[in-house]
């Protein structure tokens, strides 16, 4: 068990794509790690920097105290699940376990020892014999996870396991995972580009954008103290709903305003905005805390465009000028097209973000 | 800290390996080299010890009186110092050794100005230097075998031919072998080993009567269904290969979106085959191109370019300068199609084994 | 489901026969083109030149002085020159197999060999080596020959010329099995070879239980194909050294038919040497298969 340092980590691919870009991460022993952003923003390439299989243009990379940068894969005790599992079809499912243990010169016992705990945990015990191709996709990612516990590394590399199983398979593989980290405890660092994925398991989430560590926190963090409007657009289905308002200072206090609302701030949120200088910023709102309300109370109406019933609750899309703004309402009743909606906004969810460097500015 | 020493480590490495990798490359083509430098040689150059490494670009001359007419001497940049080559009085044997020996062409007036200056000028002897002309034993190689044009045609003929044979009936046979599953799928598939298990020559010895009986003999269409004869087996390979790399979903794709199977294969399948099928039918290229023992044994009046070189290098006690020339001549094609092919290796080799 | 109607169950035979359609070109064109000239240099192995049947004809080869002398040298070409071959081109496909900057062109390098003309490549050697050739003035260059020394390699004994000959042929034959093997090591998933390495295996623990076994229906191939035409080896020695020199089994068929092709028993020595060297080629060739595992004891491995 294992911290994992990267520092100042740098990786550009020919002359000029930069994958990785001044990344800098810690991760702490026993903690399983996400690693989250959209596709090509470098997720697999800092990994794979982490595992030995891409040398890095500049920068550190530490395990515990050792420097392990300029390390062959095989000297820094990692292991890694990969996105196509690539496990070996020439192999029994025994012998792709039992592989990395023959080639620390293990003990023949304690190799058929360990290879049968992990199978077990990864629940294959009765697939040993079999060859790859005889295998279903989920009993093969199996297969690569029991591989990869097997060694006891020090750190646990998953680049996109469950991304090729089926939706059912995926939610239960994912307790699955989490369970068995659990119990073997290994630091682990898993790839990911689903956010519900990284959500459920993360101790920490990390946000990737182009090469670039954009936000790290908890799942948590992430989602209600998004530091950007990236982030606060990438995390959440439906995502947050962004709104351009203008500050006014009147007597009875802080408003912000625009053609279709008119919002008192309450003095909590108000003082949030007391050190900024500028008139505009965008409000950010995810769509379960816009609330449905009778007309009298309302800070905002305007006519639903569509409603997407989703059993437990229903998505309300309204319009407004070029906007879409998104609500999570009650499942009943279902709210027809056309219908004029009702809405206030719990204040203390609330995010303000200033529109020239998309950061938040209450934190 | 010591960023420095790694990073110098890692330049270390990679020199190493580059150094590796250039000697690796050099020792390749080193033959080659000698042989594309030696096409460039003058006859007199290419009888030398030690060969020259690079062809010269001028000859230094002098010329001096003798008893029986002229002395013609060349430096000898090996042994610094002028050689004799030639004492004569016949200025158009002077012009023809400059031309044919030396590699110099010297016209007859240039060579009476020259020795007009020895006898006015007043000196013992006069220096002069001329240019070599590089091309020349390009030239004289197409001049002196008279066949070496039209061979050269009926190469490219016999090659384009065999293409067509052995792409159209090989291909067929490859598409059938990616796509369906039929009896004697095996057999087919070890074809190319059968077909190789008997000594070419003596196919192609016994192809002199069946096509002397078809009116073929010594003709293009001849050879070019004896070059078949390797060429298909090879052919059915490649283009399975290349199918075999063609998912079949695409073709599904086709016939679910209303196309017919014949439609589906000219526009998706064909398409997507066609890099593939070129290389094979470069590949196919080469061998026809290249090959020289059937055609020795099956051409009498209308060799293909590769006899005419072969014929050289048998008679060529005299001109290996010139032998050299028309194997490079004949090795040109075969490189510009190797350097397209090296493209498609993978889809050409990837998708069969034994 | 409706009853088959005579129309369908003629659809039906039709795209049936589909594929039996599309090889039949290949299987008449074997059969004028290959067939027949095989099945003739059968019989006329079991004829005397009036026509006559006789085993006369393998008596002679058999017993004639030179067989042995060829078998022995094809022997020791085919056992030296195949593995040197196979090494060399695994060797140069793993290279290339990395991909560095330039492999591409490296490649382009590597193949020349296979693209020159053999004519131009006896052209090659014959001038190289050659008391005045290229060779001995290269090592004069480099200082290794002293002044007036020469080396005569085509002159001495026969252990120097097969030593040759084995590098010549390997120097032009290389290329081929290489791109056969690069197209394999091209065809295993690059995350394949590196879970490899990160499950603790360096270079050659990865060659050894990863590479090399995936890739071996490729090197079966690359080694059959070459197994095969390796017997067959002549036209290099040929141009280099004559006729009878350094006989081997394919130049004593050529020899009967080209050199010789007057003698009594010309058709019958040569016919009888076709087919003498087709039976040693399919022997070694099933026995290569039998031994390198390529019938029946597959491994479900194979996908
Ligand atoms: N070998 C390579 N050569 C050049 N560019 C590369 C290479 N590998 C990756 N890249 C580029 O680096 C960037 C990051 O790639 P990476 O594979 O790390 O993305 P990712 O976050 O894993 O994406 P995904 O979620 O789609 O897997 C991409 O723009 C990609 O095009
Ligand atoms: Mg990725």
């Amino acid at each position: 068990m294992a911290t994992l340092t990267m520092q100042n980590v740098t990786k550009i691919f020919g002359r000029d794509v930069i994958a990785v870009k001044d990344f800098n991460l810690e991760v702490k022993e026993k903690e399983f790690l996400v690693l989250l952003g959209p596709s090509g923003c470098g997720k697999t390439t800092a990994m794979r920097m982490v595992a030995g299989l891409e040398e890095v243009t500049t920068g550190e990379i530490f395990i515990d105290d050792r420097e392990v940068t300029e390390l062959p894969p095989r000297k820094r005790n990692v292991s890694m699940i990969f996105q196509n599992y690539a496990v070996w079809p020439h192999m029994t499912v025994y012998d792709n376990i039992a592989f990395a243990l023959k080639l620390k010169k293990l003990h023949k016992d304690e190799i058929d020892r360990r290879v049968k705990e992990t199978a077990g945990m990864a629940k294959i015990e009765m697939l040993l014999e079999r060859y790859p191709s005889q295998l279903s996709g989920g009993q093969q990612q199996r297969v690569a996870v029991a591989r990869a516990i097997a060694v006891n590394p020090d750190i646990f590399l998953m680049d996109e396991p469950l991304s090729n199983l089926d939706a059912k398979l995926r939610v239960s593989m994912r307790t699955e995972l989490k369970a068995i980290h659990d119990k073997a405890g290994s630091t682990t660092v898993f790839v990911t580009h689903d956010q519900s994925e990284a959500m459920s398991m993360a101790d920490r989430i990390v946000i990737m954008k182009d090469g670039e560590v954009i936000q790290v926190g908890s799942p948590d963090d992430v989602y209600h103290r998004s530091g950007s409007i990236f982030v606060a657009d990438f995390i959440g289905t439906p995502p947050t709903n962004f709104m351009d308002v203008k500050i006014q200072k009147e007597s009875n206090g802080t408003h912000l305003v625009n053609t279709h609302l008119n919002l008192l701030l309450e003095p909590e949120m108000a003082k949030h905005l007391n050190g900024y200088d500028k008139n505009h910023i965008v409000l950010g709102i995810r769509p379960e805390n816009i609330v449905l309300v009778g007309e009298s109370d309302a800070a905002l109406s305007a006519s639903c465009l569509v409603s997407e019933p989703q059993g437990s609750h229903q998505v309300v899309a309204i319009q407004l000028d070029d906007n879409i703004v998104k609500v999570v309402a009650p499942p009943n009743p279902i709210i027809a097209p056309g219908t004029d909606v009702h809405l206030i906004f719990k204040q203390e969810t609330l995010r303000f973000f200033d529109p020239d460097t998309t950061l938040a500015i209450n934190d | 800290m010591n960023k420095n020493p790694i990073k110098l480590g890692k330049l270390v490495r990679r020199t190493i390996f580059y150094l590796f990798i250039v000697t690796l490359a050099v020792s390749i083509i080193l033959p080659v080299f000698f042989l594309v430098s030696l096409s460039f040689l003058s006859t007199r150059e290419s009888y030398s010890f030690p060969l020259p490494l690079l062809p010269s670009l001028k000859t230094e001359y002098s010329l001096t009186h003798s008893d029986r007419g002229y002395l013609l001497s060349v430096y000898d940049k090996f042994d610094k110092e002028y050689q004799t080559v030639l004492d004569t009085a016949e200025l158009e044997k002077m012009s023809v050794y400059m031309k044919n020996q030396i590699g110099t062409p010297y016209s007859i007036p240039k060579i009476e100005e020259r020795i007009a200056e020895l006898e006015n000028g007043g000196k013992d002897t006069i220096f002069f230097s001329v240019r070599k002309n590089l091309l020349l034993n390009y030239t004289t190689f197409f001049q002196i075998t008279r066949d070496a044009v039209p061979a050269l045609l009926r190469s490219l003929q016999i090659a384009g031919l065999t293409i067509l044979i052995s792409l159209s009936i090989g291909s067929m046979a490859g598409y059938a072998f990616a796509r369906y599953v039929f009896a004697g799928r095996d057999v087919l598939k070890f074809s190319v080993l059968f077909v190789r298990m008997f000594p070419g020559v003596a196919i192609a010895l016994h192809m002199a009567i069946i096509l002397a009986n078809m009116g073929f003999y010594d003709k293009p269409i001849g050879l070019a269904l004896v070059y078949s004869v390797g060429s298909i087996a090879l052919t059915v390979w490649i283009t399975a290969s290349v199918f075999m790399g063609i998912p079949e979903s695409l073709e599904e794709a086709a016939q679910v979106f209303g196309a017919t199977k014949w439609q589906t294969f000219l526009r998706v399948t064909f398409p997507l085959a066609l890099p593939g099928l070129a290389a094979a039918a470069m590949y196919t290229f080469l061998g026809a191109w290249t090959e020289t023992v059937s055609a020795i044994l099956l051409t009498q009046f209308n060799p293909t370019f590769s006899v005419v070189v072969y014929q050289s290098l048998l008679g060529a006690v005299g001109n290996v300068n010139l032998t050299a020339a028309g194997g490079l001549v004949l090795a040109i094609p075969s490189l510009i199609f190797t350097f397209f092919i090296r493209k498609y290796i993978q889809q050409m080799w990837g998708g069969m084994t034994i | 489901m409706t009853a088959s109607t005579p129309a369908k169950r003629f659809r039906d035979l039709g795209s049936k026969a589909v594929p039996y359609l599309l090889i039949a070109p290949v299987v008449i064109y074997y059969f004028f083109f290959w067939f027949r000239p095989v099945l003739v240099t059968l019989i006329k192995s079991f004829q005397t030149a009036a026509g006559a049947f006789t085993l006369q004809n393998y008596h002679m080869v058999l017993t004639d002085p030179d067989f042995l002398v060829a078998l022995r040298n094809t022997a020791i070409i085919v056992l030296f020159s195949v593995t040197l071959e196979f090494l060399g081109a695994l060797f140069l496909a793993l290279l290339i197999n990395r991909k560095f900057t330039g492999s591409t062109f490296f490649l382009f390098v590597a193949m020349i060999p296979m693209a020159l003309p053999g004519v131009a490549v006896a052209a090659m050697w014959l001038t190289g080596l050659t008391a005045h050739g290229w060779i001995n003035s290269l090592l004069y260059y480099l200082g290794i020959l002293a002044e007036g020394a020469k080396i005569y390699w085509l002159a001495g004994s026969e252990w120097k010329l097969l030593g040759l000959i084995i590098l010549i042929d390997a120097w032009q034959v290389i290329p081929s099995m290489m791109i056969i093997l690069l197209a394999g090591l091209q065809n295993i998933p690059e995350e394949t070879i590196e879970a490899g390495y990160v499950f603790g295996g360096n270079f050659i623990t990865v060659l050894r239980k990863i590479t090399m076994p995936l890739l071996g229906p490729t090197i079966q191939t690359a080694v059959i194909l070459r197994l095969i035409s390796a017997i067959q080896i002549w036209l290099i020695i040929v141009l280099l050294v004559g006729f009878s020199r350094m006989p081997v089994l394919v130049e004593r068929i050529v020899y009967y038919y080209k050199e010789v092709p007057n003698l009594d028993i010309s058709l019958q020595m040569a016919s009888g040497y076709a087919i003498v060297v087709s039976f040693i080629v399919s022997m070694v060739a099933l026995l290569y298969l039998k031994v390198s595992g390529a019938f029946g004891g597959k491994k479900e491995a194979a996908q």
